[in-house]
This record gives structure tokens, C-alpha cells and sequence, in this order.
């Protein structure tokens, strides 16, 4: 069986009054079972010239699964981010240097991962997609 | 003003026939943070299922972190949007975790497969003064 393991780490010296420190390690596994994933995309990156919303991942392309998603905004300006939408929800914004790792369940045609750029001016996203087939 | 280092990394060895390592870190600015371990109260959407993020608790960005302890990996936990679609945002299975940006002027809450599960959560950004403390709005 595929073993792949994902790490998170979370520290601080200065947010609390005790050092915060957190570190755990998850086994990406397909929904439901202890089976390894065993399909990957590879790491990609995909440089973006307009603010346009574009799919990054199309959810009529993949299985109702438990597929495992990895997202970093490249850009070193400050201002820069990344508007991440699921199936017509946005969740959130990465800014520049910043990643998010979250499943993807893919459960319908609809259920697409959107990218928008804040800026037309050459952003990079790197990304990463773990398969659940 | 703190800050927080938020780093990632995945590894394999037999995915594919190279190793595959990926690490990267992040320095995220805020103002105040704790990790939360809370009991998942609710089977579907509530208005009173367990709220991880109060909506405009924080300003620009914020991450969410959550992980759910539950140990069989099918009693799943959802995030969803509790604002205004209660749109579902993710589906995390036992013992897996997401770190994830939120809209900052949405409310996101969990349910799970049963009640009792628990997770362990926190959300980190800048504080904004248009919401209370955490989780007591």
C-alpha cells in the first residue's frame, strides 16, 4: 500500500504567553478506509496574467473520493493573493508565501476548485493533488 | 502584533518511482491565537452547532486550522459556511487535518457524522474589533 504522510506545524514565540507549538502528522488515505492514496498529479505551478477566475481542478474530472488538495500562493508581494472558491464557495484568500492543505470530496460535476487572481501581473500557484480512484 | 510559522510538508516513497518531498513554511501575521479542543455537538447544520470562526473575528485573511481526533476514519466532520449558504467547505475524514483560508466576514461551523467527536481547531490573522471574543458572539 502508498504511504504518504502530511505534516503541519504550527509555532509562536510571541502570539501567547507560553510558546505555542504544534506539530501533527496525518496519513492521506482514500474516504472510509485505510487504503493509501495511489495516484498523484506531481507538484504543478500555474502562472496566472489575469484576474480572471479560472478551474483549477474540475470536479466532473475526479471521483466522489477523499482527494487531498495543496495549494501555495508563490508571489513575494505582500498584496498579492489567490481567492479560492469550491463549488461556487469561497473559503478564503492565500497571500503571497502562504498555503492551505485541506480533502476534496469532488461529489458532484459542479464541485470545481476556482483560482482567482488578485493581480493580472504573472501570479504563480503551485499546487498539488492527491487522487482518490 | 506575533506571528505564527505555519509549515507544511508531505512526503512519499512509493506513490510514484521517485521520492516525492515536498516542505514549505509560511510567517503569518496576528494578533492573538489559541488551539481549541472542542466535542462536535451536531449531526447537520444548526445555528447551534460548534463555531470555529466568528465571522469578522479577524480583518484581510485568516487560517483555519482544524483537525478531527476522531479515530475511526469514517465519522467525518464538515466545516460549512454558516453565514449565508451554509455552504460546505470541507469534509474531513478521522484523523486528518486541513489548514485553510476563511472569508473573514463569514461564519464557519462543524456537524459530524455523530456527536461527540472532537476536534482540535485554531484560527489565526489579525484581530478585528467588529466581532467579540472567539466563539462568544
Amino acid at each position: 500500500m502508498a504511504t504518504t504522510t502530511a505534516t503541519i506545524t504550527l509555532s509562536s514565540g510571541d502570539l501567547t504567553g507560553d510558546a505555542l507549538s504544534l506539530s501533527t502528522t496525518s496519513t492521506l488515505t482514500k474516504a472510509g478506509t485505510v487504503t493509501g492514496l495511489t495516484q498523484f498529479t506531481g507538484v504543478g505551478r500555474k502562472t496566472r496574467t489575469t484576474t480572471a477566475q479560472m478551474t483549477l481542478f474540475d470536479g466532473d474530472a475526479y471521483a466522489n473520493g477523499s482527494h487531498k488538495v495543496y495549494l501555495r500562493n508563490t508571489s513575494t508581494v505582500a498584496t498579492e493573493y489567490f481567492t479560492i472558491e469550491i463549488n461556487s464557495e469561497q473559503i478564503g484568500k492565500i497571500y503571497a508565501g502562504d498555503w492551505a492543505f485541506f480533502p476534496w470530496e469532488a461529489n458532484a460535476d459542479t464541485n470545481d476548485i476556482k483560482i482567482a487572481a488578485s493581480v493580472g501581473t504573472a501570479m504563480t500557484i503551485e499546487y498539488a493533488l492527491f487522487i482518490d480512484e | 502584533m506575533g506571528s505564527v510559522r505555519a509549515s507544511f510538508s508531505f512526503s512519499t516513497s512509493d506513490v510514484m518511482t521517485a521520492d516525492i518531498s515536498l516542505s514549505v513554511g509560511a510567517d503569518l501575521l496576528a494578533d492573538s491565537g489559541t488551539i481549541s479542543r472542542a466535542k462536535v455537538v451536531k449531526t447537520a447544520v444548526d445555528a447551534n452547532a460548534l463555531e470555529v470562526y466568528t465571522v469578522n473575528d479577524k480583518t484581510e485573511s485568516a487560517y483555519l486550522y482544524l483537525k478531527n481526533l476522531d479515530t475511526v476514519k469514517e465519522n467525518y466532520v464538515y466545516i460549512y459556511n454558516d453565514t449565508d449558504s451554509d455552504g460546505l467547505v470541507a469534509k474531513i475524514a478521522g484523523l486528518e487535518f486541513c489548514f485553510i483560508p476563511v472569508a473573514v466576514n463569514k461564519a464557519y461551523r462543524v456537524y459530524g457524522t455523530k456527536v461527540d467527536s472532537m476536534v482540535e481547531f485554531a484560527v489565526f490573522g489579525l484581530d478585528s474589533s467588529a466581532a467579540g471574543p472567539f466563539n462568544q458572539s
